[in-house]
């Protein structure tokens, strides 16, 4: 294990618990947010919370080393791995395009954009001209100089009716893409879009050089080059020597798909591979007891939810709704099921993991007396309320078991209703009165309740229809004012958490496992080994 | 004897080619649509129509199958629908661990297998006997995964020798570095496919002991292990090879839990990455591959048993 460094000064006024607990924190991948409120907790101010926060990383991250070897054991991998940026469809995928690519941007463990290939971003007032000031001097793995060509080529590949990408969705509402000169490019938007450059950061939109047309091989900026790439089997990255930035410390990065999650954690605690994606939560605590292997978490916005639909008979109560809230037990299943490893939802969906989570919304905890009450109101007493669900992931199930047992205790019948999970996206998921789901986290609050919440929106589970909502968000879309972005965000989440009637009762972490000497570990919130954007800054302590 | 193996060689195509059929249109009974897949939810109508021509979906399922078997036989099994590449590229990468695995493990569990099942038959109701009876029953019981899990207990984690997973790549190595390299997954499939084995040599063999030329044999004071080794061995050669060709078979085609639980990829793990994909032309292509191979080995087996067995080409 990482030596903490006790007497540094940097923080040495904080007493030796305090010392424990900030390293644990950090350890285990607590955000920013988290530390802040910690510090904050304990008495320091916000601005001197950020500094110390720094600082602590800082000292904790040591200085990278080069040389040596890493091999990272993903989940899901198989026939359809792809090097096409534009058809990425896994964690896997998002990994090795990490590896191999650079994109304009790139996303910062708050979910904010810092510069990469495009060393300027600047938009207009009200979001919609964006333009990206390319990087001098950045070169492809084939010796070529990346240009504003190259940039609109891959641009264009998530354009127009005939785009095969899985993310065309994220920029559908650029018009075009204008080169300026042969370092400037411009976007020219249908409407505003004030995250676009967050969008932009995200998996899909690597580099690409202009006409490349044949993915069997990735010729891209990022800081390793195709070594080896069989689908399905294996990815080798050997350093690119002419890496233009910061990264790329490893001699070689592997990146090795093992399916079952009990060979994974085999080949971890063998020591046959350096980290593994998906630790299973019943082997959290074998991996925190263990020497030299360390639980690499990360708390995001992906959850587990109760869908109660307001256009069917059974399920339109909202006094139904509030009791269900009022009556699920989150801490229990943060606690039994994530064995920690999640955070309490609010029965909304922007988590605190989100740049633009609502803090100030009161936490809805189990409350047998309000639930009761709402539950009398219902004036369902003598009906059997049903659930359905699935086995989708960790909870799922669990949630449903948890609220019967309270329910029992008021006098509310809820018939748990278990199904399989094959074909229950297709079958019961947005058909059945009440059901259950799993979310992933989006790279914007707008993204995920445009695609969830939106009256319109395919996937509005819960059928509710909000005017005033759907105006704020499209409206929000073209606000670059941060005090006035936050005020509406913060009113729709405020709007969901009273009037959806939707139960998330939990965040679940993304969590993973890494050997000690993983050093250079990212904490993006956006998916595992730390929102796939590890792969620069990966670097092995000896 | 050349027209008995023709004979068996035209029932063997017979069967291929009536599995062919059961596969293709096994496949076409599939829920979703090749067209809907190879291009994504997001896909027009029109983009839906044109990939379907391109793809010979908007043609009869006969003409369809004729034109599949055609290009089977041509050695092109078409293209990946996930992953828009040639299925012989897939294949050819999984192709390869399977081989090594399987031929390496024939190599140690035959011949010992054999010779222990053998040696059984010989001392039978001896404390030998009884001891490797015991141990290969309760092997045969055991579930590869349980086998597998106590492997990695004992060798990786408590004698804490050689590797959970298969990891790196088998180019370049030798004979003996492979053996180390896939040495959990063959020691794995050593034990299943050799307590099988030892069960049947032992119980042919036996089975022979029993008739009555044996005994004639016997009276007329032949040592045991002359009657074992001249007199009966020859005539249990014939059910001997059939369970050896079904369990190479077996090592090519079936063995999921190994490939899985060992993280490497195989075709076994391919079919069903390809089911779950709904990758039909994958599964096509693999589906006939398997078919083959059960086919081909079966044939071999008859042969042998012909070549041992004068009985059997003399039908009466």
């Amino acid at each position: 294990m990482t030596e903490f460094r006790k007497n540094d000064p940097r923080y040495g006024h904080l007493n030796h618990a305090d010392d424990e607990q900030l390293y644990n924190m950090i350890k285990r991948g607590a955000t920013r947010r988290q530390v802040m409120q910690w510090f904050m907790a304990a008495g320091a101010t916000a601005a001197s919370s950020s500094l110390l926060f720094g600082s602590a990383t800082k000292a904790f991250a040591d200085t990278p080393k080069r040389g040596g070897r890493l091999v990272m054991a993903a989940d899901q991998h198989g026939p359809n791995d792809t090097l096409d940026p534009a058809l990425f469809a896994s964690g896997a995928d998002y990994f090795r395009g990490r590896m191999y690519y650079g994109s304009l941007t790139r996303l910062t463990d708050s979910l904010g954009y810092e510069p990469e290939l495009a060393e300027e971003v600047i938009s207009n007032p009200d979001a919609t001209v964006w333009t990206f000031k390319i990087r001098k001097g950045v070169e492809f793995h084939d010796g070529k100089t990346l240009t504003a060509d190259d940039v609109i080529y891959s641009m264009n590949r998530h354009m127009g009716a005939d785009s095969v990408s899985k993310a065309a969705s994220l920029v559908a509402m650029v018009d075009r893409w204008e080169k300026v000169s042969d370092y400037e490019v411009r976007a020219v938007l249908s409407s505003p879009n004030a995250d676009l450059a967050i969008a932009l950061g995200t998996f899909h939109f690597k580099i690409v050089q202009e006409g490349t047309t044949d993915f069997s091989t990735a010729i891209g900026t990022g800081p390793y080059r195709v070594k080896e790439f069989k689908p399905g089997v294996r990815a080798v990255g050997a350093r690119f020597e002419n890496y233009w930035g910061e990264g790329g410390y490893l001699d070689e990065l592997e990146h090795y798909g093992i399916g079952d999650s009990v060979a994974r954690l085999n080949a971890f605690m063998a020591g046959d591979v350096d980290a593994m994606v998906n630790l299973p939560p019943k082997a959290i605590e074998q991996v925190e007891a263990a020497e030299g292997r360390d639980v690499w978490s990360i708390e995001s916005g992906a959850y587990i939810n109760i869908a109660p639909r307001l256009d069917m008979a059974q399920s339109s109560n909202k006094h139904l709704h509030k009791a269900l809230q009022h009556l699920m037990d989150r801490q229990r299943l943060v606690k039994g099921v994530y064995k920690g490893q999640a955070s309490l939802g609010n029965d909304q969906p922007i988590s605190s993991a989100y740049f633009d989570h609502n803090p100030d919304i009161p936490q809805r905890m189990l409350d047998p007396e309000k639930a009761k009450y709402h539950f009398e109101k219902s004036g369902l007493r003598s009906t059997t309320i049903p659930i359905v669900t699935a086995d989708l992931s960790p909870g799922t199930v669990e949630q449903c078991l948890y609220l019967q047992r309270e329910g029992a205790k008021i006098g509310m019948n809820i018939d748990v209703k278990k199904v399989t999970t094959d074909g229950y996206w297709g079958a019961v998921w947005l058909k059945e009165p009440i059901a259950v789901a799993v979310v992933n986290m989006r790279p914007t609050a707008n993204i995920l309740m445009s695609l969830l919440f939106k009256s319109d929106a395919k996937w509005n589970e819960t059928r509710w229809h909000n005017e005033q909502f759907d105006q704020t968000l499209v409206e929000v879309r073209g606000v670059t004012d941060a005090a006035k972005r936050k005020q509406m965000y913060g009113d729709l989440q405020t709007m969901i958490h009273e009037e959806n009637g939707m139960v998330i009762p939990v965040h679940r972490n993304y969590v993973d496992a890494a050997a000690s000497h993983v050093k250079g570990r990212t904490h993006v919130p956006l998916n595992n080994f730390g929102g796939s954007e590890s792969p620069v800054s990966l670097w092995r302590d000896s | 004897m050349t027209s008995l193996i023709l004979k068996r060689i035209g029932i063997g195509m017979i069967t291929a080619l009536a599995v062919s059929i059961i596969i293709f249109f096994g496949t076409k009974i599939l829920p979703g649509d090749a067209a809907q897949i190879r291009l994504g939810q997001e896909a027009t109508e029109a983009n839906m129509a044109a990939m379907r021509e391109r793809m010979g979906l908007d043609k009869s399922y006969v003409m369809q199958y004729v034109t599949w078997l055609g290009n089977f036989l041509s050695g092109n099994l078409g293209i990946s629908l996930a992953s828009d590449v040639p299925i012989t590229d897939l294949i050819a990468d999984r192709y390869q661990n399977t081989v090594y695995v399987s031929v390496l493990t024939s190599i140690v569990a035959v011949p010992v297998s054999l010779a222990l099942g053998i040696l059984a038959a010989m001392f039978p109701g001896s404390y030998y006997d009884r001891i490797l009876t015991l141990v290969s029953v309760t092997l045969v019981a055991a579930p590869e995964f349980f086998t597998a899990t106590l492997l990695v207990l004992l060798f990786v984690f408590a004698l804490d020798l050689g590797n959970a997973v298969v990891v790196g790549s088998p180019d370049g190595k030798g004979l003996f570095s492979m053996y180390a390299h896939f040495a959990l997954p063959i020691a794995t499939l050593s034990f299943v496919i050799a307590s099988q084995l030892i069960r049947m040599s032992r119980a042919a063999v036996l089975n022979v002991m029993s008739s009555p030329y044996i005994e004639m044999a016997i009276l007329k004071g032949v040592p045991r292990r002359r009657i074992i080794l001249r007199h009966a061995l020859l005539n249990a050669i014939g059910p001997i090879v059939n369970v050896v060709a079904l369990n190479l078979a077996y090592l090519v085609t079936g063995v999921v839990v190994v490939e899985v639980y060992f993280g490497y990829p195989g075709l076994a793990t391919l079919i069903v990455q390809g089911v779950q994909t709904r990758d039909f032309v994958l599964v096509q292509g693999l589906g006939m591959i398997f078919c083959l191979t059960y086919v081909i080995l079966m044939l071999a087996a008859d042969v042998a048993s012909f070549a041992s067995n004068p009985r059997l080409r003399h039908p009466k």
